[in-house]
């Protein structure tokens, strides 16, 4: 955290495009490098000052800095006076203060003067689910997707909220949707594959089993699905449905990943001389 | 890699080098019209001359242009993980423990304290 503070600016301007980039959440850090080092130097950044400041306006609403976040809006609508995009800043403003009735006003006067923009409508959820009604943030995200269809966001958002519901089944389907819109994504099909082996069942685990074999083959280094391929398949052959010829297809797969994940942690620790990694793995396991 | 000034270098001089042959072949043109001869092909030395720019200025260009990109559609992803994928900033909310950890929200908070006990 200490050698934040003594980069240059132009180091911070960078970080903090890698952050945004990214979508990290690191609103701690990216207040201490404003204050330490971007706010003098705002007019350097040229272009893209006005990003800075709307990142660093959303940093400061996570640690309620309000003082901070009142100078952002303000030095954008100096800039933009009729955007909608800096009139949500003061809905979100309201929102951090928890006055959530004010801010929904806001956000319907936003809706009203633009029907498509979508920006406003997600900020009305997050308040239901800040509210902790996820019941009604859900029916009003699917009323959402009903005209926004192809906003990946608001699926994986949606997934998130039935996962919190445990509507596995559901959250199953927006994530097939995430998948359809990036299929090269491992990340996607490793989620798809933990929201089915959490499901359980032999089915589910089978093909849960299925997804985490095509994220490994996206992705080699996705070291959380190579786990899943040894739960999964190790689960499968222990099931009493499963047939001889697949089990033992199946026990070659968990040999397979075994070796591969031993082969990961020696390249890391080479004294790496475990030999337990299977019982602690078992403790990982559904049963 | 940014691109050092030795490529820039060589990338203006096939340039340079391609204008003149471009140049030469039209004065070439230019000088079988005033002599009234049939045009059958470009001489060998502006041909050479032509072909082997255009392979400097490759060799130029592919220095300045950038980094190639991996050609693997997945290559992009290999490196993010679901902490920041999921990470959605349109719908983040603030009703977390950030907070807490601010002066201003204590404030607040005693504020209503003391309200709620007058």
């Amino acid at each position: 955290m200490n050698d934040l503070s003594n980069l240059s600016w132009s180091e911070a301007r960078d970080l903090l495009r890698t952050w945004r980039d990214d979508n990290d959440r690191r609103s701690e850090e990216v207040l201490q490098l404003w204050k330490s080092v971007l706010e003098y130097n705002l007019n350097k950044l040229g272009g893209e000052k006005f990003s800075v400041l709307e990142q660093v306006c959303l940093a400061a609403l996570d640690c309620y800095q309000i003082p901070t976040v009142d100078y952002c809006i303000k030095q954008l609508s100096n800039e933009f006076p009729s955007s909608l995009r800096v009139k949500k800043y003061y809905a979100m403003r309201l929102e951090a203060q928890e006055c959530y009735d004010d801010a929904l006003t806001v956000l319907d006067s936003l809706i009203k003067k633009d029907e498509t923009n979508n920006a406003p409508r997600k900020r009305k959820i997050s308040i239901l689910r800040a509210q902790g009604k996820n019941v009604e943030a859900i029916k009003e995200l699917t009323e959402y997707l009903k005209i926004f269809m192809s906003d990946i966001e608001g699926w994986q958002e949606l997934s998130d909220l039935y996962i919190a519901e445990q509507d596995y089944n559901k959250a199953a389907f927006c994530v097939e949707e995430l998948i359809l819109h990036n299929p090269h994504n491992h990340l996607l099909h490793q989620r798809y594959a933990d929201i089915r082996y959490t499901q359980g069942g032999y089915d589910n685990v089978e093909l849960a089993r299925g997804y985490y074999c095509q994220a490994l083959k996206l992705n080699q280094n996705n070291l959380r699905a190579l786990y899943g391929v040894y739960l999964t398949s190790s689960s499968i052959a222990a099931s009493p449905k499963c047939t001889a010829q697949k089990k033992k297809e199946m026990l070659k797969l968990v040999d397979w990943a075994l070796l591969e994940i031993k082969k990961r942690y020696s390249v890391v620790k080479d004294t790496f001389t475990d030999n337990n990694i299977e019982e602690r793995l078992s403790v990982l396991q559904i049963s | 890699m940014p691109p050092s000034i030795f490529h820039r270098l060589i990338l203006t001089a096939g340039f340079l080098s391609l204008f003149h042959a471009a140049y030469s072949a039209a004065q070439h043109r230019s000088y079988l019209r005033l002599n009234e001869l049939e045009f059958t092909s470009l001489p060998l030395d502006i041909l050479i001359q032509g072909v082997t720019s255009l392979f400097v200025v490759m060799y130029g260009v592919l220095y300045i242009a950038g980094d190639f990109k991996e050609i693997k559609a997945s290559a992009e992803l290999e490196n993010k993980t679901w902490e920041t994928y999921r990470n959605i900033p349109s719908f983040y909310t603030f009703n977390h423990r950030g907070k807490a950890f601010s002066p201003q929200y204590v404030q607040m908070n005693s504020k209503l304290q003391i309200e709620e006990i007058e």
